[in-house]
């Protein structure tokens, strides 16, 4: 890992286009501002890794598992309407 | 060369159609799907970057739930749905998806992926990270919201009312 010194309000250059900028450093906290261009995702990594991982989760098995939620459904909408 | 063209050409079958691809998987079957359907993610889904061309099928006429099989690697698909039925009250975030795709709202469709575990009643939808779609290019996107609101597992089943609805 590429380990760096920065003072508050200097900045981080990764590639180009994205800059990665220290605003506030209080406490165990570091604020951080990053500019970079629409098609860069950015997440703070809990988040990702929570998407990643029920992105995972989600991943049928077998055509089966889709039709048994279907049929779950239609029985429980069924049943909310009457 | 000229003959090896014309060789080539007498191996194609009388079916061929261009705008027509052949989707084999061993999991789900083998699908045709129309080139002009498949939705191209930039980006790929999260955490699964080369993840980047898929369809989405219908199940069956009238069902909410669809297929969204992944063309790269035909053995992986997910179920979703518009959340419109499923979900009444969720917010789905068409002004941030045409934002993000740079399109007008009325041209973007929205999914939310549906997660089945083995008990399907204790099946969720990630209102977290929805799919977006530019109806007239398909470029698509999962978004990622972060609203307290949006649980990346809701789940869809009140568990009183599925018990009910089993019996």
């Amino acid at each position: 890992m590429l380990v760096l010194t920065r003072k508050v309000g200097e900045r981080i250059r990764i590639g180009d286009e994205v800059t990665l900028q220290v605003l506030e450093v209080r406490g165990g906290q570091v604020r951080l501002g990053l500019a970079a261009p629409a098609d860069v995702r950015i997440f703070r990594e809990e988040i990702f890794l929570a998407i990643e991982g029920q992105n995972q989760d989600a991943q049928l098995p077998d055509q089966a598992r889709l039709a048994d939620a279907a049929a779950v459904w239609e029985a429980y909408a069924d049943g909310k309407r009457s | 060369m000229q003959t090896v063209s014309v060789a080539e050409e007498s191996v194609v079958p009388a079916a061929y159609r261009p705008d027509v691809i052949h989707v084999k998987s061993a999991r789900f079957g083998d699908f045709e799907v129309l080139a002009d359907r498949v939705l191209h993610f930039p980006q790929g889904l999260i955490g699964f970057p080369r993840m980047r061309r898929f369809v989405i099928l219908d199940h069956r006429p009238g069902s909410p739930f669809k297929w969204m099989l992944c063309l790269e690697q035909p053995d992986v698909a997910f179920a979703v749905v518009e959340p419109r039925e499923m979900v009444p009250d969720y917010r789905a975030p068409l002004e941030l998806g045409a934002r993000t795709l740079g399109v007008d709202p009325a041209d973007v469709a929205l999914f939310v992926i549906v997660t089945i575990p083995p008990d399907p009643t204790a099946m969720t939808v990630n209102l977290m990270a929805p799919v977006v779609v530019d109806v007239r290019t398909r470029t698509s996107r999962q978004l990622v919201l972060e609203d307290p609101r949006c649980d990346p597992s809701y789940r869809v089943c009140a568990p009183r009312v599925a018990v009910a609805a089993e019996s």
